[in-house]
């Protein structure tokens, strides 16, 4: 992990990091990179993929609306609401 | 030099679903802001999605209708997103498993037929609705869309027109439509598109650089701004007007270009990875085969049916073919008059006169194809006159009635009574001596009013010609 990559995920993420911040992050993702790199050691040719952590598949329901909250009930610890929205700060495109 | 344009599409599909793809809140358009939403899609902590079984049900049955490898064990996966239209920043999709994958559309354009490779279909959640207020200078979250089911049907870059990629949504649309996997409307965002695109030497065999305009949605935006584009990225080859750099660009249909968009992302950083919360669902063969065998006739097919075996003309076809629900309606109503340009003209004049008097689509049909059949039966047996089978049908599509109950009831059986008719003939010469005079001094017009004042005296219920004849007769007589 660089600088310019922290950097990159700092706007992706819309966030401003201190410099402090910044050298503590790269370290500690440079640590875990050189974790995950160690996993490309492992043979892996013709094991077919996990799909999932679980033993339990297919947990679907039936196409059927139901509505057990109210909007009020919901906006209850949202911190600002106008009119039924939830309010956040301006977003420019 | 000649170039080449080399088009992808990723085209949006909002599925006919009654609740949202992870959890039971109604998927219905409109309703107050915020009305259709609970904590799993306001991304309240600790809330679990469950798939909503017709999602898949619909994604599997766009993949057959398509011709794609159905993947029997199809997985979510979180693609990272950092808009408030998704309160969980990232949107729950498909990456490592699609539902569907390697299909084929044919189109036909006016250079013939043409295959176009399907990639993948994918189920994913729509975001929610923003909007920007300017005078508290926020942003307004509605979640209402959040959640509502959509597939993405990404094609490989096969197109290399504007008309193609007309052909091919149109193709899609219709398929899709005729499966009941949407109403695919562009013009209410249940079907919109993004188009990749770029240009380069003729018969080269090196891609050029892509741009990607997102969320079109009407057939004539597309075809404006692929003509835009071509002519922009030729310019910028040939004139160096510009750089031209992998981007996604949003076109202006007012002004007529397009502009980069600032905010961009390439596809590394979405940082897709296995959504744990949902499991994956295993599509066994029951599963398979019930899906499969719910599938309808192609359209083409069934205009070449309705053609060959049952007679009607290309027109009429093409009509019928366009709506699932024309095509339901006729062919029950075949079922029991056997007289397909009877139902195919009652459908195509009768029906949709109607239709565009309630503004109503074709897919709104709810008209029962048996009761049409029986109408048209009482009219070819002259039991009931055309124009009284008109009001008839304007009954039934209110309320399912039975035509022949009906037509009793409300007194539109035609009378075969000659004895009425004689009687209602002879008052309506007494009364109008000089319509009776002028038709016998060679002024054919003049029949019309005595006819009238009889057809109506007998409420419609006599056969035109009948009743000309013994009116002519009488006449004469006098
Ligand atoms: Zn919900």
């Amino acid at each position: 992990m660089d600088i310019a990559t922290l950097k990159r995920l700092e706007k992706l993420n819309q966030l401003a990091l201190t410099e402090e911040q910044e050298k503590a992050f790269l370290e500690f993702f440079s640590k875990k990179e050189k974790e995950a790199e160690a996993l490309s050691e492992i043979d892996t040719e013709n094991v077919e993929r996990m799909v999932h952590v679980m033993p339990i598949m297919t947990v679907v329901r039936e196409d059927k609306e139901i509505k057990n909250f109210t909007r009020d009930e919901l906006q209850q610890s949202a911190p600002e609401t106008t009119d039924g929205y939830w309010q956040v700060p301006r977003l420019v495109e | 030099m000649k170039y080449e344009t080399v088009i992808g599409l990723e085209v949006h599909i909002e599925l006919a679903t009654e609740s949202k793809i992870f959890c039971s809140c109604s998927a219905k358009f409109g309703g107050e802001q915020n009305d259709h939403v609970c904590p799993a899609c306001a991304g309240m902590p600790g809330m679990l999605p469950i798939v909503n079984k017709r999602v898949v049900d619909l994604g599997m049955t766009a993949g057959m209708m398509l011709n794609c490898h159905i993947n029997r064990t199809t997985t979510f996966d979180k693609k990272s997103y950092y808009y408030p239209d998704l309160p969980n920043a990232y949107q729950t999709t498909q990456w490592f498993a699609p539902v569907a994958v390697n299909g084929t559309v044919e189109i036909e354009t006016s250079k013939g037929k043409k295959n176009v490779r399907i990639k993948q279909i994918h189920m994913e959640e729509d975001a929610g609705k923003l909007v920007h207020d300017d005078w508290t200078n926020t942003t307004l979250v509605d979640f209402n869309r959040t959640s509502v089911p959509l597939i993405e049907i990404v094609s490989q870059p096969d197109l290399s027109s504007a008309e193609e990629v007309v052909a091919y949504l149109e193709r899609l649309r219709s398929l899709l439509r005729f499966a009941k996997v949407s109403d695919c409307r562009m013009e209410q965002g249940s079907m919109r598109c993004d188009v990749n695109l770029s240009v380069r030497p003729e018969g080269s065999d090196k891609l050029g650089i892509r741009t990607e305009m997102k969320n079109m949605n009407s057939i004539s935006a597309i075809t404006r701004a692929i003509e835009y584009e071509v002519a922009r990225h030729i310019d910028a080859i040939e004139n160096g007007t510009e750089e031209l750099v992998q981007e996604t660009r949003r076109w202006d249909d007012v002004k007529g270009k397009s502009y980069a968009m600032r905010n961009k992302e390439t596809a590394g950083d979405y940082r897709y990875f296995p959504d744990p919360n949902v499991m994956p669902v295993v599509i066994d063969d029951e599963w398979y085969d019930g899906i499969k065998a719910t599938l309808p006739e192609f359209p083409e097919v069934k205009r070449a049916r309705y053609i060959d075996q049952l007679g009607l003309g290309e027109y009429d076809a093409d009509q019928l073919v366009e709506s699932r629900a024309f095509c339901d309606c006729f062919e029950e109503a075949y079922a029991v008059c056997g007289n397909a340009k009877e139902v195919a003209n009652y459908l195509i004049s009768d029906c949709m006169n109607l239709l565009n008097k309630k503004q109503m689509t074709v897919d709104m049909l709810t008209l029962e194809g048996k009761s049409l059949g029986e109408l048209i039966n009482l009219v070819t047996e002259g039991k009931v006159s055309r124009p009284n089978a008109k009001k008839i049908l304007a009954v039934m599509f209110e309320n399912d009635i039975n035509p022949a109950e009906y037509a009793e009831k409300e007194g539109f059986i035609v009378s075969n009574d000659t004895g009425k008719i004689e009687k209602v003939i002879a008052e309506a010469i007494a009364s109008d001596p000089k319509a009776v005079a002028d038709f016998k001094g060679g002024k054919e017009k003049a029949l019309m009013a005595l006819f009238g004042k009889c057809m109506k005296e007998l409420k419609g219920n006599c056969d035109p010609q009948t009743l000309r004849e013994m009116l002519i007769d009488a006449v004469n007589k006098q």
